[in-house]
């Protein structure tokens, strides 16, 4: 049966980009039960940081993992680490077969790719929160390291430990607070007190960053060099479909947020949109000449290929192809373009805007939102560098920023850039049609035509962050037991998505399609980094600098 | 907006196909399309002569890649009105 998007309400079952608006608002409202005191989101397996010596002398899975349980769903406790990993695996398994069933795809096969990329997505988790890689060191060991030793690394967040060493010190009679100084066997006392300080003779200090790029690696090499292995997982790797509910969970992050720095949040709102306007303006007509009088590509590859480079990727290369009503190989050679190009700026990107601009973070992050194409690769991109930048400024300043601003900075540039695909379509729309093809009288285009390209997971992701919002302003005193709820879906459960994506996006990329791509790849190349990023770096500093994120409470 | 006709369009890699009952149309370009469109209408005397009739053309989206599907769910829909 053909699929055609005639009335406003077709799409809702069977496209992805609905059903990432359905798994987000079933976890979202299932989260906000614990205001009742209800607690259905408990099982969600987290990741634990562990160190390899000490799990080699006593195996555990409870090392690696736990429950996510709230103070309502102690029951969960019960699960264990691995009893948390199965239940996540029976949820999420049950619940994206169900939307791969109503978005047509091959069932069984979705359902075998999908399990191996959950298995690969936790193995490669579980690597990257070994306490060698991921721990950084307590604030202690950074600022005062000739007292505590520079080798002290905490496998929970820094501000915990630095926390759990001085209450240590204070049971000891030593208040650092009130600018007391402990000795040195005193202060190696407190850390051995510590529950989450350690002692190591080496660690990276990549923070999270490094699951991510194991991720990555994992699958670029499975897409890459075990293609057989990569089409037998090809089904269940929908690495947008994966991000879209992320970005819905991360309304609920936003949302909470939100509640401690609403006019931070809103001014970064604000930005975003104008910034991304600005930079539209700038990049199409840029690319778009480049096209027709440098490469001479006919009318409709060039407008296809700008809208692709400089809007946002696949999506708008589809939307612009289908508003000049182009054939639709056009678009497809396209998007083989775009998604490996996103690939190389996302492994490119993080580390060089991390490198060259350290004090810019929502610069970098709004930069990367308008630079990398997809939005697979731009949350993945901007996930990266959330954690890279945090860790990176904890390490040579000692201060903690608040996680996850920097990736909101990213991803509300492209949500923006998302919703202006509809009505940019349809403008070229007008134009083809009216101006190119001349034929006014004889075609009609219908304004339903920008509601069938609105990025339909936005919705989720607005009703995720309005709704907390909401809440802190109509219910304040329910805050505290929302958050509870929120919290095991705004990050253990949207971090699993990210993961998934990760490896998802790797499976899906072969660099080999970039052979035989000619004058289209030159192109792509030089106005995506002589163009596209400078561009978009100057907007993302004119409407965002200045902008920090929050320092971490705590 | 109402049409008094409805087709599915679809291309096969070298030529635009519309087809809906028993009207099926094809072309190179959508303007053969839609001249084909013209004149299987006519042949078809559901309509009168020299009436004019909207139609309305939905494509098909199954039939792009199912890999690319996920980026994006439309491609375009467009009307046209002929005269019989």
């Amino acid at each position: 049966m053909a699929t055609v998007n005639r009335k406003w309400t077709d799409g809702m079952l069977h496209t992805e980009d609905w059903w990432a608006v359905w798994l987000g608002l079933i976890m979202f409202f299932a989260g906000l039960l614990t205001i009742w005191g209800v607690d259905i989101v408990g099982w969600m397996t987290k990741t634990k940081t562990w160190e390899w010596g000490k799990l080699w002398s006593d195996p555990s899975f409870n090392k690696l993992l736990s429950a996510a349980h709230s103070k309502e769903g102690q029951t969960y406790a019960g699960l264990g680490g691995l009893g948390s990993l199965l239940v996540t695996y029976v949820v999420f398994t049950t619940l994206t077969c169900i939307g791969a069933y109503f978005q047509k795809l091959d069932v069984k096969k979705f359902f075998m790719g999908f399990t191996c990329i959950f298995f690969i997505t936790w193995a490669a988790w579980i690597i990257g929160h070994e306490a060698h890689f991921k721990a950084l060191k307590t604030g202690q060991s950074i600022t005062q390291s000739e007292i505590y030793g520079d080798n002290v690394f905490c496998t929970t967040k820094v501000n915990k430990c630095s926390a759990q060493i001085n209450k240590a010190l204070k049971g000891m009679g030593i208040d650092v607070m009130a600018g007391q100084v402990p000795t040195k066997e005193q202060a190696a006392a407190a850390v051995d007190k510590s529950k989450n300080a350690i002692r190591m003779s080496w660690g990276w200090q990549l923070g999270g960053g490094f699951s991510y790029m194991l991720a990555l690696a994992v699958g670029l090499i499975i897409g890459n060099f075990f293609k057989g292995f990569a089409n037998f997982l090809r089904e269940g790797a929908k690495p947008e479909w994966f991000i879209k509910t992320a970005i819905v969970y991360l309304g609920i992050k936003l949302g909470l947020m939100s509640m401690k720095a609403t006019g931070f949040a809103l001014e970064l709102a604000l930005a975003g949109a104008a910034a991304t306007f600005v930079a539209y303006l700038l990049f199409w007509p840029i690319v778009y000449a480049m096209g027709r009088k440098i490469f001479k590509l006919r009318r409709d590859a060039s407008a296809v290929l700008s809208s692709g480079i400089s809007i946002c990727g696949v999506s708008a290369s589809i939307a612009t192809a289908g508003a000049i009503r182009a054939k639709p190989i056009l678009p497809i050679a396209v998007s083989m373009l775009i998604v490996v190009f996103a690939m190389i700026e996302l492994v490119a990107l993080p580390t060089f805007y991390a490198a060259v601009a350290p004090d810019q973070p929502i610069v970098n992050g709004a930069a990367m939102g308008m630079t990398v194409k997809t939005d697979g690769a731009d949350a993945a991109a901007g996930a990266i560098l959330d954690e890279m930048m945090v860790a990176n400024h904890y390490r040579t300043t000692g201060e903690t920023w608040e996680a996850d601003w920097i990736l909101s900075a990213a991803i509300l540039t492209k949500i923006w850039i998302d919703v202006f695909i509809g009505v940019w379509a349809f403008v070229l729309a007008l134009i083809w049609v009216y101006k190119v093809e001349r034929k006014p009288d004889q075609q009609h285009v219908g304004a339903s035509e920008i509601w069938f390209r609105f990025p339909k997971f936005v919705i989720g992701y607005f009703i995720a962050w309005l709704f907390y919002v909401a809440i802190a302003v109509w219910f304040p005193d329910a805050i505290k037991a929302a958050s509870s709820g929120a919290g095991v879906v705004q990050s253990p459960m949207r971090k699993m998505m990210f993961m998934l994506t990760f490896v998802a996006i790797g499976v899906i990329t072969d660099f080999a399609k970039l052979k035989g791509m000619g004058r289209l790849t030159v192109l792509y190349a030089i106005a995506l980094f002589a163009v596209i990023a400078p561009i978009a770096y100057v907007v993302a500093w004119i409407f965002h600098h200045g902008m920090m994120p929050p320092l971490a409470s705590g | 907006m109402k049409a008094d006709v409805e087709l599915n369009l679809v291309h096969d890699g070298d030529n635009w196909i519309a087809r809906g009952g028993e009207v099926v149309a094809v072309g190179e370009t959508l303007h053969e399309v839609d001249e084909n469109v013209t004149h299987a209408l006519r042949d078809s005397g559901v309509f009168p002569s020299g009436s004019s009739v909207t139609v309305f053309m939905g494509f098909d989206f199954d039939t792009i890649p199912t890999w690319l599907r996920q980026y994006h769910a439309h491609y375009f829909n467009r009307y046209i009105t002929v005269n019989l």
